[in-house]
């Protein structure tokens, strides 16, 4: 079976000031259809490049990156813009959510191109994550939990084959870090949709089947797995 | 549609940036306006000032005026004819008698000699496009009660009687006393009255019954001749009131050439039929005259059917009659005194200028560009300066507009760096973030452009409003100069200009293309601020945009 996505000798270096960092040092991972990925590090490990660089956010120094055996870092921007939007969604640290949008326009915006529907479509993924009621809300008028929700919603709605999230309970409290986390879980046990988290606590690693750390932009060779 | 949604909320939940954006575009689209529509309404007035002879029509003038600083210089004959066209002589006693009432026109040339009317035969049609004739003479108005002009004393008619021989002795006086005292006493006894005719001459015959003999016979009388003296006072006592103005003859049959054309009239219409006058606005104003009054020459009346504004002019006048009428009134049968002509061409001008001062020996003979050298005043300073200046300031606030607008774009759109890292992540193409935010500047230039029309519309109001007046004078090369002897006589000076000044209401216009460069400037101005900044920012890479948090 071919991984769902394949890192060969993942590089990526930063120049800063003088010297070059090696923010992603020679990676290799193959992360499989329907896996739930906990990528562990502290800050400055360069986790959040690594996630960068597997939602086609940045582009690798060198070694490649293969999303369904395609060479992603060959692609376009234009083609890694149609990537990103049919087969990729994204959940921030901070939410990221356009605060001049309610949040079923937020939602609504990650499929802007779809045409028709999408209202109906957008109000169906808030409903899954708990928030339909809070629909037409600004950002600023919501709690950070639902927010996030709203964001994990927008995420959501073109039924992404992967989830990429960043710290995504860095800004909650534990009990709403648990919610979104819980419903991250849920998608991935019935959709078969892949998770990918990075984080610098311990805290998600028990919704993994499989756990890598990482340090100095090194992936670390003890990979715990869950079959 | 999402795209309109999304646009609607970043405008409206972004009002304040919008607004910022949107007056900043006016203010500088509105300044555009009105700066450009100002330095038009002061070239279109400095045109109407430089090309006074454009005003009529006419491109080159033919006179035989006289510079009165030259006067010296003339040769005799022009002399003479200067002094015999200028000459009034007026005999007050003639005009009724005295203390009567009298209102007397006097017609005089002044520096512009008169000539044959017959001379245009020279002007031919391979020569000149058009022309046109006038006759532009000085009026000397008097009116008021004929002065005693002369005292006569008449003298002369009266008898003396001288006599001749030795006075009466006392004795003798006495005796004729005591006769004239008896015949008294006798009359009073006979019950005569002595003052009565008949006592009288019985005194008297008593009297002379009584003188002695020497004087009977003895006295001579003579009469004295009879003579006439009349002396001229010297100075009239009267209240006669004088007073000058001009009058031009105008040559009517000729409607886009001439001393006033019937565009000019801004009141009532222009001549329909002999014996009719149209009048100066200023003059009008001045003598507080209307269309429907009437004004008197020379005992005519001649009804007013419209007012004239003739602009700035080298040749005005204050009342305008028909060439014919005037010919009439001031007794100078086909004379005329000016030609006002079109050139074939306005590229031959000069060459015509030329070929006619030829024609006409001793002629002065003016064009177009002789008259703009003579306009001076706060107009052509204004004109000049915002002809020096309007160049670079009109480049100055656009680049400051676009420098302020596009800082407050790039701005704005840095912030939204986030959210457009977060839109390329969810997997926005950079055409379609470069075209949402396109859209949003595009409504935001065009807000900005109608508020900045209105502002610059306002502003223009505004300028009109206050009545800025700028004067232009035109020094008098030719104008009908008054001969001040005749009326110094009478202790008054000629009131003739040294030139016409003209003072000219700034008139700003509205001018559709203005408009709309104003608003181009504002559209223009913010989407290529928009464009600029968006690109900049769809081109950084979505991570990094992500990061700058």
């Amino acid at each position: 079976m071919t991984a769902l996505i394949e890192l060969k000798d993942l590089t990526k270096l930063y120049k800063q000031g003088g010297g070059t960092i090696r923010a992603v040092d020679g990676v290799n991972l193959s992360v499989q259809k329907g896996d739930f990925l906990v990528i562990i590090g502290p800050s400055g490990s360069g986790k959040s490049t690594l996630l960068q660089l597997l939602g086609c956010l940045d582009k690798p120094t060198s070694g490649e990156i293969k999303i369904d055996d395609k060479e992603v870092n060959k692609l376009n921007d234009g083609k890694l813009a149609e990537l990103r939007q049919n087969k990729l969604g994204f959940i921030f640290q901070s939410f990221n959510l356009i605060p001049t949008l309610t949040a079923r326009q937020n939602v609504e915006a990650a499929i802007a191109k779809r045409g028709k529907g999408d209202k109906n479509k957008a109000l169906e993924v808030l409903e899954k994550v708990g928030l339909a009621q809070r629909a037409n809300h600004l950002p600023s008028l919501l709690s950070g939990g639902e927010q996030q929700r709203v964001a994990t919603a927008r995420a959501l709605i073109n039924d992404p084959e992967i989830i990429l999230a960043d710290e995504p309970t860095g800004n909650l409290d534990s009990r709403t870090g648990k919610e979104i986390l819980d419903i991250l879980k849920g998608l991935n046990r019935e959709k078969k949709q892949t998770v990918i988290i990075v984080t610098h606590s311990d805290y998600a690693r028990e919704f993994a089947n499989k756990v890598v750390e990482m340090k100095d932009g090194k992936l670390q060779t003890n990979v715990s797995q869950t079959p | 549609m999402f795209y309109l949604a999304y646009l609607k909320a970043e405008l409206i939940r972004r009002i304040g940036k919008t607004l910022i954006i949107a007056a900043g575009l006016a203010i500088a689209s509105a300044i555009i306006i009105t700066i450009i529509s100002t330095s038009q309404g002061l070239s279109d007035s400095q045109e109407q000032v430089l090309n006074p002879l454009e005003n009529v029509g006419t491109d080159i003038l033919v006179s035989r005026s006289v510079d009165t600083q030259k006067m010296g210089e003339l040769d005799e004959v022009t002399r003479t004819e200067l002094a015999s066209e200028n000459r009034v002589t007026t005999d007050l006693s003639k005009l009724g008698k005295a203390g009567e009432s009298f209102s007397l026109d006097t017609f005089m040339p002044g520096t512009m000699l008169t000539f044959a009317s017959s001379e245009t035969k020279k002007l031919t049609s391979d020569l000149v496009k058009e022309y046109a004739s006038g006759l532009i003479l000085n009026v000397t108005h008097q009116e008021g009660k004929i002065p005693e002009i002369t005292a006569e004393f008449q003298t002369g008619g009266e008898r003396f009687q001288v006599p001749d021989v030795a006075p009466l002795t006392d004795a003798e006086r006495a005796a004729v006393d005591a006769a004239r005292q008896k015949a008294i006493a006798d009359l009073q006894a006979k019950g005569i009255d002595p003052q009565s005719e008949e006592g009288r001459r019985a005194v008297r015959e008593a009297e002379q019954a009584a003188t002695p003999e020497r004087f009977k016979g003895a006295a001579s009388s003579f009469t004295t001749p009879n003579r006439t003296y009349r002396q001229t006072l010297e100075t009239p006592q009267t209240d006669i009131k004088t007073e000058s103005y001009t009058i031009a003859g105008v040559d009517t049959s000729k409607t886009d050439i001439g001393l006033i054309l019937p565009s000019q009239i801004t009141e009532g219409t222009y001549f329909k039929a002999s014996g009719q006058a149209v009048i100066n606005i200023s003059y009008a104003q001045k003598n507080n005259l209307k269309v429907g009054d009437k004004i008197t020459i020379n005992g005519k009346e001649l009804p007013i059917v419209g007012i004239v504004d003739p602009k700035l002019y080298t040749n005005t006048a204050d009342i305008y009659v028909s060439l014919a009428d005037l010919q009439t009134m001031a007794g100078k049968a086909d004379r005329i005194n000016i030609i006002l002509i079109k050139a074939t061409d306005t590229k031959a001008v000069d060459t015509t200028s030329k070929k006619i001062s030829s024609l006409f020996a001793g002629a002065k003979v003016i064009n177009s560009k002789d008259t703009a050298s003579k306009v001076t005043g706060s107009l052509m300073d204004a004109a000049s300066l915002m002809n020096k200046f309007i160049g670079l300031v009109s480049i100055i606030i656009i680049l400051a507009a676009f420098i302020i607008v596009s800082l407050i774009t790039v701005f704005s759109v840095n912030k939204r760096t986030q959210e457009i890292g977060t839109l390329k992540a969810i997997g926005w193409k950079n055409s379609t973030i470069v075209g949402q935010i396109f859209l949003e500047n595009l409504v935001i230039g065009v807000f900005g452009a109608i508020l900045g029309v209105g502002l610059g519309t306002g502003a223009i109001l505004l300028l009109n409003h206050f009545n800025i007046t700028f004067s232009a004078n035109v020094a008098s090369s030719n104008i009908a100069q008054g001969f001040p002897g005749f009326m110094r006589r009478f202790g008054e000076s000629s009131s003739a200009s040294s030139g016409t000044t003209a003072n000219l209401k700034l008139t700003v216009g509205y001018d559709y293309l203005i408009l709309l460069i104003g608003a181009a400037v504002a559209i223009v101005g913010s989407v290529v601020a928009g464009l600029i900044a968006s690109f900049r920012a769809s081109k950084m890479k979505p991570q990094e945009a992500l990061r700058q948090l």
